[in-house]
């Protein structure tokens, strides 16, 4: 393989995300961009989760929410006290991960031989299913309550606490970078390229002895356990399950914008897309907010004047303008990339 | 001794008949061309060979056995497995509020012990009663129709395309069917990776299988582009590889699957006659290797070229069957091309 001196995007992403605490240091004050990148990451492990499914292997899923809702009960149940499972944080990640993979492929199953929009739309109402059953199983879930209050976690003997924000950052950053790692070794393995193959043309690829099914099924299970992941991760830092309305279609669209925003099939373009989309959502809105507030620009009153109100129909025409001028994404894969610049011209082989 | 015998075989789309009742002996190791006009059903003779389309009636039988997946007492297991899931799902489901109540909200106060003995006592208590209701019922629904769901999939795709594959026969498509936003080497290693053995953990933890059969099938992939004279542009988009190429780049696919039989559908389909020419001998080379080649063209010049033998079909009906020369002068070949009274139709 050709060699390549450029660092991919997503080491360097990481790379940038470890150092932020650290220059923070040397400025104390109370604001810290480290504690806004939080969010960042769990959104960004929800988008790779949802990249395996829908940028590798093209199953468009509008329910990935359902799968974070899953793993984030799924972790508060276990290590709640009003529960007698009681389990410490590396455990209940760890059936976290297995029951989400289980619910992937509870899902997988029976949609199997469904495609495109078909698939888009039983998603799209298992998704909506999960809300429901969430909300609607008191005995378990607490309704729309949510289950609360969990424990920090305790980590290799350390002692999470609320208030101090950095091993939350690094616990975080730590399972990101993991992912980021299994993603990339699937990515450039037979599992991925016949993910790939199976986005590209399901027939050839499957009459190329590659099992569509199989495939399938087993990035339904990988994506739903990443998404579950995230979720169980998200529970631990709000220390609750959150209520069930915090899992709903919105969250969904936000990590397909994510990834498509990105680059479809790219992991480097799902960390931009998460940190593009979340920054907007958490730093650029807020500050704007704020500062229009400050300045006496926006009353209170008039919901149509605050920017946080108009921030969807501004994810719609995001995903409009990215359609029209950059299908690719801000950060395409290589592939795609190198469509659009040639490497170098070269001359025709003499045919044999 | 035939490597691929059709016997009988009818491919019926509701009230169109697009093969009807064809037989054909494919011989090992031999070129045979399939001609015949348009819509006289060569494609999907290819198409049921391969299992895209399951044939209304008829056998294929591929080197001396049906290319469809077996009944073996795995499947019976995985289909059990999966029916038993399904009802213990369904018991769980019918049941989660009750069953939560009596195993852990009964047994568990604020952070006391928990006796998982007791939840389990309370459990089989939950059931005893009404336990036709509880758990039977649900139980033999669930079963059933897990059961009958995961059979039903099974059986429909026994004859699946990747089976075919599997089994060794290869093919191209007559519009070029290429994984375009991959690479030239990607492509043809996808057709290497259904006989590896990295599974999900050794490729996510990059365990030394995975660097082992890696090494081993880009080497092997890079030998079959330079066969196919493709190794300048290895690492080349599909997609940006001229007509010609593309189509070479089809067969290194279906080369690097090791078949047995290979499937050509108008390989040589808007090539000039210098492609046709270095196709020509790329067939050959690939017959050369023992791969017998079957191969539907309209290239007159390739077909009569290489071809050891050929059939004509002619409105899903096999019309032909013999040496080039033979099939060149069966009257009924001249009419299916030229129609009746040909010495009123334009010389070819």
């Amino acid at each position: 393989m050709a060699t390549r001196r450029t660092i991919p995007f997503h080491w360097s992403f990481l790379i940038v995300a470890a150092l932020i605490p650290v220059i923070e240091l040397a400025f104390p004050g109370n604001h810290h961009v480290g504690d806004l990148l939080r969010p960042i990451f769990i959104m960004a492990m929800l988008g790779l989760g949802l990249n395996i499914l829908t940028g590798f292997t093209g199953l468009l899923n509008l329910g990935v929410a359902a799968f974070m809702a899953v793993g984030a009960y799924t972790y508060a149940i276990l290590t709640c006290d009003i529960y007698p499972f009681r389990l410490g944080f590396w455990p209940a990640t760890l059936v976290t991960v297995l029951v989400g993979l289980t619910v992937g492929l509870f899902l997988g199953l029976p949609t199997i031989r469904l495609r495109g929009d078909y698939l888009a739309i039983v998603t799209l109402g298992f998704g909506e299913i999960v809300e429901d059953l969430l909300k609607n199983l008191d005995t378990i879930t607490k309704g729309t309550q949510g289950i609360n209050p969990l424990p920090s976690p305790s980590v290799f003997g350390y002692q999470f606490r609320p208030e101090t924000y950095q091993p939350w950052y690094y616990l975080f950053l730590g399972f990101l970078a993991v992912l980021v790692l299994l993603n990339r070794n699937l990515q450039r393995s037979r599992i991925g390229r016949a993910w790939i193959s199976i986005r590209e043309d399901e027939l050839a690829s499957s009459c190329a002895g590659i099992n569509p099914m199989k495939m399938k099924l087993l990035a339904f299970a990988l994506g739903a356990a990443q998404c579950s992941l995230a979720g169980a991760l998200w529970a631990s830092y709000l220390g609750s399950s959150g209520e069930p309305g915090n899992y709903d279609f919105q969250v969904s669209i936000i990590a397909l914008c994510m990834v498509i925003v990105g680059g479809m099939g790219n992991i480097g373009g799902v960390l931009l897309g998460a940190l593009v989309i979340m920054g907007f959502n958490s730093i650029v809105l807020e500050t704007l907010t704020s500062f229009l507030k400050a300045h006496q620009l926006i009353s209170n009153s008039n919901a149509f004047t605050s920017p946080g109100n108009w921030k969807y129909m501004l994810y719609g025409l995001a995903l409009i303008l990215m359609m029209r001028f950059r299908p690719e994404g801000l950060l395409p894969s290589k592939q795609v990339k190198a469509e659009f610049h040639p490497p170098e011209p070269h001359a025709s082989p003499p045919p044999s | 001794m035939n490597i691929l015998e059709i016997s009988d075989l009818t491919v019926r789309f509701g009230g169109l008949t697009a093969v009807n009742s064809v037989s054909l002996d494919i011989p090992s190791k031999q070129i045979v061309s399939i001609i015949g006009p348009n819509g006289a059903g060569k494609t999907t003779l290819f198409n049921a060979i391969t299992g895209i389309y399951e044939p209304t009636s008829g056998r294929i039988n591929f080197g001396g056995e049906e290319a469809c997946r077996p009944f073996r007492w795995t499947t019976a297991l995985m289909l059990a497995l999966i029916g038993l899931t399904a009802a213990l799902s369904l018991v769980l489901i019918v049941n989660v509020e009750p069953l939560w109540d009596a195993a852990i909200t009964t047994n568990y106060t604020y952070q006391q012990a928990f006796l998982v003995s007791k939840a389990v006592g309370a459990v089989s208590d939950y059931f005893r009663q009404e336990t036709g209701r509880r758990f039977v019922f649900p139980f033999l629904i669930g079963g059933l129709v897990g059961l009958a769901g995961a059979y039903a999939i099974w059986e429909r795709t026994r004859r699946a395309p990747e089976v075919a594959a599997r089994a060794g026969i290869a093919r191209t498509f007559q519009n070029i069917r290429l994984f375009n936003q991959m690479t030239v080497l990607d492509n043809v290693l996808l057709g290497m990776d259904s006989q590896l053995r990295t599974r999900v953990w050794h490729a996510a933890l990059r365990l030394p299988l995975y660097w082992r059969e890696r090494q081993k099938s880009e080497q092997a992939a890079i030998e079959i582009l330079r066969f196919a004279g493709l190794d300048q542009e290895a690492h080349q988009l599909a997609e940006n590889l001229s007509y010609g190429h593309q189509r070479r780049l089809e067969i290194a696919r279906a080369l690097a699957m090791q078949p047995r039989l290979l499937l050509l559908d108008e390989p040589a389909a808007g090539m000039n006659p210098a492609e046709a020419q270095n196709l020509m001998k790329l067939i050959h080379d690939i017959r050369d290797r023992g791969i017998t080649v079957l191969l539907i063209e309209h290239h007159m010049l390739v077909v009569m070229g290489i071809s050891d033998r050929i059939a004509v079909l002619d409105h899903g009906e096999k019309i032909a069957e013999g040496t080039p020369k033979e099939v060149r002068g069966d009257p009924r070949v001249i009419e299916a091309y030229l129609g009746k009274g040909h010495e009123d139709a334009p010389a070819t």
